[in-house]
């Protein structure tokens, strides 16, 4: 219906970014920028704080909008689908943005990060700006968060004990059985040996993929790990998965009574309060750890990389097989990890509807987020929910002890970041469209099912390929694997 | 309308004359327009709208959206298709027990049809009946190939647990302390108030208020769960306890509501015929079930058949307490819906909606006409 | 006849005394305690979530976490922090809502009742025939407008117009050889039936509805939008308690050559005025209270404050127990307020019209 408006507005904006340059003073004044994300101090306040700063710097009035998260998707792509653009900036998950890429509907960044040398563009670590901030190689989003899950132990715990931190599912059981049942907070009552999130309709999702990752991806992060790129097959009915499915459940065995029912907010609340010796989280633990309501765990976290394993999946018979130098070329000590990059992190997309002026105020807006300047004081803040995502963020201590980190955990925690952040076979999330309807909807289920002893690891592995191929059929195979490919950075 | 006294000349009086007289003639008209037309316009059209996204795939499209039209297909996939155990229930054999009570049941109810016939006969009545009937058979199949035979049933079951034992549950407690409420006691107006207060609170607020009430690690009552020995149980992983405790939520939310409905009707009953009877000697029994619940009838009915209709709804409890877990085990129809919804499946999610449309329709249709207007008839004669 | 009331219980046995009522009007001992130890229970049942809401928005995350409190300066120190977070620090926000809740609540309930009183009113005192080919024609004229919009894109207002003009020359025309009609039940079941239908079903065609009449996120949509969902159960209520009002009145005043308007303000309405209170205050709760239409149709100028209880579960961050529980607080007091106020009405109030049968 309004095709030709579309195009219209896009040469326009190509034309205008070319006079572009982002920060002077007063320059946008009588803008007004609406961003839609979600509510509460999370994310959210930050932007409120950096809104008003960046207002009396440059004139733009920032009005940040907010509706309940689980709302938050549907929102956004109906108001920009339907043309009704009341919105202009959506501060989201990064994943859900090739849904709208696929609508196009994001402002192609790519020339404005060209034009803008505050930015500081080579410092963004590789995988998030190549992969996430990237849709079929054009940049579409700028990142504010930085989001991948890694392992979280109680330090002081697994020194006394003598126990090292686990760096695969065996030793991750061991940690667990031996830790489970004592006190861990000293309030005389029994605490947990491991704390996973395995609520249904939450985030369990995000943690079978971080767990099953390390098992089926190797060959680094262009392999992916849920379809075959050439036949667009769920990689799902194999032993990997079941492998996966089962490690996942057992850990419950050391865990509190409500797992099942407990989201990644009920867990995270147990480790603040001390009561989980191993845990899986982002990275937020660690600002959290110094901050007020983190106190019974101050200085005593440990991170680590996701466990891997020996034993990786064989892509063309569907076993288990043991690493070799060839399978598992990115291996260590023999054991292949995969950090995965659960949700992608919180990052800003522009409208490509909005006004032209309003989308390059929006653009320095964000950048002004992302700018080192900033984003370096704000990932160190706990309350924020901003996670590192910038080199210059995890090489540099001073700015990680000044906000309250002893120097040790500062090392420890940004070790573990860069560990996972430089490994080169870290696993991207699911980025083609009808990602909600394979994760959200079939997967989530079906795991749920199976962790409530409904229906066996077979049966969860097969009812996933059935539900996800039926929903490649509907979007239609070819254009659902040329998504997957260029998702993947593959380009032939 | 009298125009005397109003000030004005004559022709300008016979004018407002006029128009005032127009007014009254079309007054039946006007009465009824303003509902009407809001009705038609905010309901009837998104129901047909909806209507043509359940026979379609709906996707947003920059600027504007695609309907392709797929047929039947949203439904076949909710009964025979990928979705089948999730609707209706996983089916692998039916045992000894299914079988007795189908059997049993399709007796009956073909005994029910039979009587009908032989009684009166009006052929919309039939077709109404026959509709009822195959409902009522395909619920009693559906119940002994799931829970009967040991295997899990779908989210139609689940709806139909929350819609039938919930109701009854509240509608025993309602009319328990609204008889109580009835007796002659001290502080009546404190505990109308008091009571009724559940029912303000916004749903949502009330899910997680009960999800914090059940919490066994750190809710109220993870002292006397550990003290009793369940300290390992939550209800929250056992799907009969989850279920269970969903009902108490939504109950504890609207028994207010038939609590206070019922009340009033109590306090209407004239008092003579009580203290006749009490005079008479006849016991407290005797006395509910020949004068007040006849009188109580009507409006236990009406209710209920609101109640029905709420509860086959029921979508806010289920999300936040458990968002449908463990498994699919509380996830009722709406939630369903919901959740493919979320997930942008516009198609299906329409199509469920409908199938739920249509359960609630058949079975308060059928309540009504058979239960309560049965009843009326035999009050009556 | 409490004389010989008394003459019958005199000489009574220890049980007697205890279950049997001395004379009408009052308890015996034992079914007291009975009835009292019941209600109070239930008052326990009742208060105990809400006394637990009430301290947990005292408490800190660490009294939350670290397993049950029970009472405030016993076992935990209350704080005000959450309180301080909603009304003081973030107070735009919370007041912005809640004044739309209290806009859009009262003005929807106003106009909910208003129109579905006089709906009722016509459905239980007016016959209505409505032939049942008009309604067909009417329904397969709009049903081709929406396939024209569809189809060949022709812009909608005009398709309406088109289908509605068609269907009113038809109405002239063919009208009148219909011959089977439909009845005031018939209407009633209608508008009921509207409320059976999951709100999932229709909130998408709403919001491109309002989002085609660039109405979205005003409090008109919501407004409007509210009326139709609750009229069905106004109309539901009022139908019953109207048809209960004694006719003759309303008769005798058309006598005297009332209009039916001036019967309907001056002599229906004061007579409904308990069904009206509790009507009133049943939609005014459910037009508060409502979750999933204020998601979609607001966006930040109207939204509600249910929305403000939604928001406080910050996902990975784990839910703000402490302020959600300020605000479910703040968000029941008007309610309770109202009911207060109502609360002499209600006692009479919902009396369903069947009780007359």
């Amino acid at each position: 219906m309004k095709k030709q408006l579309t195009t219209l507005v896009g040469s326009a904006v190509i034309a205008g970014t070319t006079a572009f340059s982002p920060l002077q003073a007063a320059e946008f004044d009588g803008v007004e920028i609406n961003i839609l994300t979600r509510p509460g101090p999370v994310i959210a306040q930050r932007m409120v704080e950096r809104g008003e700063e960046f207002t009396e710097m440059t004139g733009a009035k920032i009005r940040v909008n907010e509706v309940p998260f689980a709302e938050l998707f549907q929102k956004i792509l109906t108001d920009w689908a339907t043309g009704t653009n009341s919105i202009d900036v959506a501060v989201f998950a990064s994943g859900w943005a090739v849904e709208l890429a696929d609508g196009d509907l994001l402002e192609d960044l790519t020339p404005y990060v060209e034009a803008d040398e505050k930015l500081q563009f080579e410092d963004i670590a590789p995988f998030f700006r190549e992969f996430n901030q990237k849709i079929g190689g054009k940049t579409k989003l700028i990142t504010i968060d930085g989001d991948f899950q890694m392992l979280y132990y109680r330090r002081d715990i697994f020194d006394e004990m003598g126990i090292a931190p686990p760096r695969n599912w065996d030793e991750y059981m061991a940690a667990a059985k031996a830790t489970h049942g004592k006190d861990l907070n000293g309030d005389g009552e029994p605490d947990y040996g491991s704390c996973i999130f395995k609520k249904r309709n939450a985030q369990s999702y995000f943690a079978i993929m971080s767990v099953a990752a390390a098992f089926s991806q190797t060959q680094g992060t262009g392999q992916g790990f849920f379809f075959d790129p050439e036949t667009m097959k769920p990689l799902i009915n194999n032993e990997a998965w079941i492998e996966a499915l089962n490690v996942y459940k057992a850990t419950g065995e050391y865990g509190p009574a409500e797992e099942l029912n407990q989201d990644i907010g009920d867990t995270r609340a147990l480790v603040q309060a001390g009561r989980c010796a191993l845990a899986i989280d982002w990275g937020d633990i660690g600002p959290l750890s110094i901050d007020e309501s983190g106190a019974a765990i101050r200085d005593k976290m440990g991170a680590t990389p996701m466990p891997g394993t020996s034993r990786v999946l064989d892509r063309e018979t569907g076993k288990l097989v043991d690493c070799d130098a060839e399978r598992c070329p990115h291996a260590i000590d023999g054991i292949n990890i995969s950090p995965f990059a659960a949700f992608g992190g919180w990052s800003g997309a522009i409208n490509k509807k909005a006004d032209d002026q309003v989308k390059q105020a929006a653009y320095a807006f964000l950048s002004y987020m992302n700018q080192p300047e900033q984003s370096n004081v704000d990932v160190t803040m706990g309350w924020t929910g901003y996670n590192p995502y910038r080199n210059s963020q995890l090489d540099d201590t001073s700015k990680w002890v000044a906000a309250g980190f002893s120097e040790e955990f500062a090392q420890n925690y940004l070790g573990a970041i860069k560990d996972s952040l430089n490994n080169p076979n870290m696993a991207s999330d699911l980025r083609i469209p009808g990602t909600a309807q394979y994760q959200g909807n079939v997967l989530d289920r079906e795991l749920a099912r199976f962790l409530a002893d409904e229906i066996t690891a077979e049966e969860a592995v097969a009812n996933i390929e059935a539900g996800w191929e039926e929903i490649t059929e509907d979007f239609g195979r070819d254009t659902q694997r040329d998504m997957y490919k260029a998702s993947l950075g593959i380009t032939n | 309308m009298s125009t005397v006294g109003k000030q004005g000349t004559p022709s300008r009086r016979a004018r407002t004359h006029r128009i005032s007289e127009w007014l009254d003639r079309q007054s039946s008209t006007l009465f009824i327009t303003p509902a009407v037309v809001l009705i038609l316009v905010f309901s009837l059209f998104p129901l047909v709208a909806s209507l043509i996204i359940a026979f379609s795939r709906f996707r947003l499209r920059a600027g504007s959206y695609q309907v392709r039209w797929v047929g039947f297909k949203n439904f076949e996939k909710q009964f025979f298709g990928s979705e089948q155990f999730h609707f209706l229930g996983t089916f692998k054999g039916m045992s000894v027990l299914g079988w007795v009570v189908a059997t049993v049941a399709g007796v009956l109810i073909l005994y029910w049809l039979y009587r009908y016939c032989r009684q009166k006969f009006w052929w919309l009545g039939f077709i109404g009946r026959i509709i009822s009937a195959l409902m009522a058979f395909g619920l009693v199949l559906l119940f002994s190939a799931t829970l009967l035979s040991g295997h899990q049933f779908g989210t139609l079951g689940v709806t139909l647990f929350y819609v039938f034992v919930g109701c009854s549950l509240q509608f025993a407690i309602g009319l328990g302390l609204a008889l109580l409420c009835a007796q002659p006691i001290r502080g009546r107006t404190f505990f109308r108030v008091v009571f009724f207060l559940p029912l303000m609170i916004t749903p949502i607020g009330i899910g997680y208020a009960f999800r914090m009430l059940a919490d066994t690690t750190k809710g109220p009552f993870s002292p006397a769960w550990q003290w009793v020995g369940l300290g390992d149980f939550a209800w929250s992983t056992d799907p009969w306890a989850a279920r269970l405790f969903i009902v108490i939520g939504d109950s504890w939310q609207w028994i207010p509501f038939v609590f206070i409905i019922l009340l009033a009707a109590l306090e209407n009953i004239p008092k003579d015929h009580r203290e006749a009877a009490e005079v008479d000697g006849a016991s407290g029994w005797q006395i509910f079930r020949e004068i007040t619940w006849p009188q109580l009838l009507p409006v236990a009915a009406t209710v209920m058949l609101i109640r029905l209709i709420e509860a086959f709804k029921l979508v806010d409890l289920p999300n936040i307490m458990t968002a449908g877990g463990p498994g699919i085990a509380t996830e009722s129809m709406s939630l369903h819906s919901y959740f493919a919804w979320r997930s942008l499946d516009l198609g299906q999610s329409a199509a469920i909606a409908y199938l739920l449309l249509i359960t609630t329709v058949v079975i308060c249709v059928s309540f009504f006409n058979y239960v309560v207007l049965g009843r009326l008839r035999q009050g009556n004669a | 006849m409490t004389a010989v009331r008394k003459k019958i219980s005199r000489r009574r046995t220890p049980l007697q005394w205890l279950f049997e009522a001395p004379s009408i009007g009052k308890m015996a001992p034992g079914t007291a305690v009975f009835v009292y130890g019941l209600l109070l229970f239930w008052t326990l049942v009742v208060l105990f979530p809400l006394y637990w809401v009430l301290i947990t928005s005292f408490k800190t995350a660490l009294d939350v976490n670290n397993g049950p409190v029970f009472l405030p300066w016993v076992d935990f120190t209350p704080s005000l922090h959450a309180w301080r977070e909603l009304l003081v620090i973030d107070y735009e926000d919370t007041l912005r809502s809640y004044i739309n809740s209290i806009v859009i609540a009262t003005l929807s309930t106003a106009l909910c009742v208003a129109v579905g009183s006089m709906a009722a009113y016509a459905l239980a005192r007016i016959t209505y025939k409505p032939k049942f080919g008009n309604i067909l024609l009417f329904v397969l004229a709009m049903l081709g407008g929406c396939y024209v919009v569809w189809k060949a894109g022709v812009d909608w207002k005009i398709a309406m117009t088109a289908a509605f003009a068609i269907w009113f020359f038809l109405l002239k025309s063919v009208g009148r050889f219909f011959k089977k009609s439909v009845g005031n039940g018939d209407i009633l079941f209608w508008m009921i039936s509207q409320r059976i239908l999951p709100p999932i079903v229709t909130v998408v065609p709403i919001y491109m509805m309002f989002q085609n009449l660039k109405m979205l996120d005003t409090h008109l949509a919501l407004i409007l939008t509210y009326t139709v969902v609750n009229l069905p159960i106004v109309v539901w209520l009022l139908y019953d308690f109207i048809s209960g009002i004694p006719i003759e009145l309303e008769e005798s005043a058309q006598l005297d050559g009332a209009s039916r308007f001036r019967t309907f303000w001056e002599i229906v309405l004061p007579l409904a005025k308990p069904g009206l209170a509790a009507t009133t205050l049943l939609v005014l709760i459910l037009a508060w209270n409502e979750y999933i239409l204020a998601v979609f149709l607001s966006t930040s100028n109207a939204q509600t404050i249910p929305i403000l209880v939604a928001a406080m579960n910050a996902g990975e961050r784990g839910i703000l127990w402490w302020s959600m529980c300020v605000v479910i607080i703040i968000m029941i007091i008007p309610v309770v307020f109202m009911a207060i106020l109502l609360q002499r009405f209600i006692s009479k109030g919902v009396l369903l019209g069947a009780v007359k049968g």
